[in-house]
């Protein structure tokens, strides 16, 4: 046998915190010049926002007859007066949560058909990153979608936003923690149970009933309300509309954000906890490698 | 730091089976008594990886040779941290594959899946640069290293054109590149010439020879005999997931020396042939392959004594609509070695 006399016994990479955040980023970097490699994401972008609310908007404006006199009854049950803008906003909010259970659910099983997931999991870098960072350009291509919502939501369908942009914009921030956290966990069991189309459906199902994307939560009957107070989206929707909506401030939706606080803490948690389960149990039964 | 760039005793991986398969290597699980909430006890184990024991010396090319399903990769993914095994223990570098995985990580440059293990919506560059953040390499450094191994795998000048649009020799050459970005001290090859022409093979193996003078230590999976004679230091041989024998590629031809490989080469076999010829005395193993789509077959015979063996052979080929098209007596190569031992050509 042959030895050689000059053997390599150290690698050229030197971990640390900032080289942590540096794989962070690429991994960032990847996923969004990936996604705009896609172009067929600008017609999602611009179509979307103003189909998908739309039928229910129609439905809406027909149930309320010619007059507009069944109106009246929506706004006592509301407490809204635009109700095209009720509308819209619950819809969108169910697509961003759609849209997340899609992308970032799907995130680590498309790395796994594409062959890519092994290569990733062979280097040294926190293997969360790859979640986080995958996500974080999808949460970027949302705000543009939530923007681009809102502008044909003014232009298209004649929505007034009287309330503030920078109470939306908080709402949002704090809705961010419990869709992705969600999605995160979502992620991690698609990886172990490879097709998960069936509880995409489920979730989305549940939050179309359960949270009043198109209705007010009070006409849900008895046994479903208390269901609905415990999923953050009904919270979500609530706030949004009546922080863009209405002029009430910061006091109409501390409640809600107080409730979204605590969710985002949940499902955070939830989602880190069930992708480090996921990681353990792929490296004893080697599901990272099956198709 | 420990002697051996990689060293596994009595490595063990098993997974969760369906009982009933007729597979030898599927075994009931024992029967523990179930507590309420425990979790479900599979009913039956597959041993993929029965023991493996590997010393793998500084510095050395080791193949790693066995039929599908021998348990190759599985001690791969062992190794890489991507499984972790059922018992036994398994070192890189002098780090523990379980509870040092992160500094075997940084230990490893590992070309699994080739080509699909890297974006094909991404450029060359893109993909090594992507890498190099993700082995934490310095972006000084980073950015010299991706240009160096640009250069080495001649891509230069398609090196910012997207990977979907390369051949798959490009791409072997990009997935071997992301492997070498950290210049690594130990390499993981799994098949790295499967799928590429004659050509490009012929300059991936170049390059492994290369990279052996500078001084990494490779393990080598290979489905090509030829390459693992070439190439390897020492060979192990891996069937049932146990290493059935480990030597130089001479060490492991001179096991065999005494015997005679008779290669055939005819048209219209059939399995009754092979029946009759098993019958010969001093005939201990036959394969058979076919070339190309038309009815050529090559059949080798490994014999103890071709001179007693051959009369035998001719009267049993004879007729019954099979030609002798061609026949030469040879030296025993690894390929005769390997089905000496395992019972199956490599390809099998």
């Amino acid at each position: 046998m042959t030895v050689q006399s000059i053997t390599l016994t150290r690698s050229l990479g030197r971990p640390s915190f900032l080289s942590g955040l540096r794989a962070l980023w690429a991994v960032m970097k990847r996923e969004w010049m990936i996604f705009v490699r896609y172009p067929s994401w600008v017609i999602s972008l611009f179509i979307w926002p103003i189909i998908f609310p739309l039928s229910y908007v129609l439905t809406a404006q027909a149930l309320s007859g010619r007059d507009g006199s069944g109106m009246a009854q929506f706004q006592a049950a509301t407490g809204v007066l635009d109700i095209t803008g009720y509308i819209a906003i619950g819809t969108t909010i169910w697509m961003w949560q759609n849209v997340v259970l899609w992308n970032v659910g799907f995130s680590l099983r498309n790395e796994q058909l594409r062959g890519t997931l092994e290569s990733n999991w062979l280097s040294p870098t926190w293997r969360f990153a790859y979640l986080l960072g995958s996500s974080a350009p999808q949460l970027l291509s949302m705000l543009m979608f939530l923007t681009v919502s809102a502008i044909e939501f003014v232009l298209f369908l004649g929505v007034r936003f009287d309330g503030s942009l920078w109470l939306t914009l908080l709402t949002i921030l704090f809705a961010v923690p419990s869709i992705y956290g969600l999605g995160f966990a979502f992620a991690s069991l698609v990886i172990t149970l490879k097709e998960a189309n069936a509880f995409v459906f489920l979730v989305r199902g549940i939050v179309m009933i359960f949270c009043g994307i198109t209705f007010p939560i009070s006409i849900l009957p008895d046994w479903m309300r208390p269901i609905a107070a415990w999923l953050p989206q009904t919270y979500i929707i609530h706030a949004i509309r009546s922080a863009s909506l209405s002029t009430d401030g910061l006091s109409a939706i501390s409640g809600d954000l107080k409730a979204l606080a605590l969710f985002g803490i949940f499902w955070l948690t939830i989602g880190y906890l069930v992708f480090n389960w996921m990681e353990r149990r792929a490296r004893r039964t080697g599901a990272i490698g099956q198709y | 730091m420990s002697n051996f760039a990689i060293e596994a005793k009595q490595l063990v991986k098993k997974f969760p089976a369906r009982a009933g398969t007729g597979d030898k290597n599927v075994t009931p699980a024992p029967r523990r008594k179930r507590r309420f909430f425990a979790r479900k006890e599979p009913k039956a184990m597959f041993t993929a990886v029965n023991g493996v024991d590997l010393q793998i010396e500084r510095g050395e090319i080791f193949g790693l040779l066995g039929p599908n399903g021998a348990g190759k990769s599985t001690t791969i993914r062992m190794l890489c941290t991507l499984l972790e095994p059922t018992s036994g223990t398994a070192q890189v570098n002098g780090f523990e594959v379980v509870k040092q995985a992160n500094d075997v990580r940084r230990s490893l440059g590992t070309v699994l899946a080739g080509e699909r293990s890297i974006y094909w919506k991404l450029t060359g560059r893109e993909n090594l640069e992507y890498f190099a953040a993700l082995y934490h390499i310095p972006p000084a450094v980073a950015k010299k290293r991706v240009e160096e191994l640009i250069e080495r795998m001649e891509i230069k000048d398609r090196a910012n054109e997207l990977v979907e649009k390369y051949s798959t020799g490009m791409r072997q050459r990009i997935a071997i590149a992301k492997a070498l970005l950290a210049r690594p001290p130990i390499l993981l090859l799994d098949e790295p010439t499967l799928g590429l022409d004659p050509q490009a093979a012929r300059r991936v193996r170049e390059l492994i020879a290369e990279l052996k003078q500078e001084g990494h230590t490779i393990l080598l999976t290979t489905h090509y005999m030829e390459e693992a004679d070439q190439l390897s230091d020492r060979i192990g041989i891996i069937d049932t997931g146990k290493v059935i024998a480990l030597d130089t590629p001479e060490g492991l031809k001179r096991r065999i020396d005494q015997q005679e490989v008779i290669r055939l080469e005819l048209t219209g076999w059939h399995e009754e042939i092979a029946d009759k010829l098993k019958s010969i005395a001093g005939i201990e193993h036959i394969t058979t392959h076919q070339q190309g789509e038309a009815d050529l077959w090559e059949v080798n015979l490994h014999a103890q004594n071709s001179r007693t063996a051959l009369p035998r052979i001719v009267e049993h080929i004879s007729g019954n609509g099979t030609r002798l098209v061609n026949m030469n007596i040879v030296k025993p190569s690894l390929e005769d070695v390997f089905i000496h031992l395992t019972g199956k050509a490599l390809r099998d």
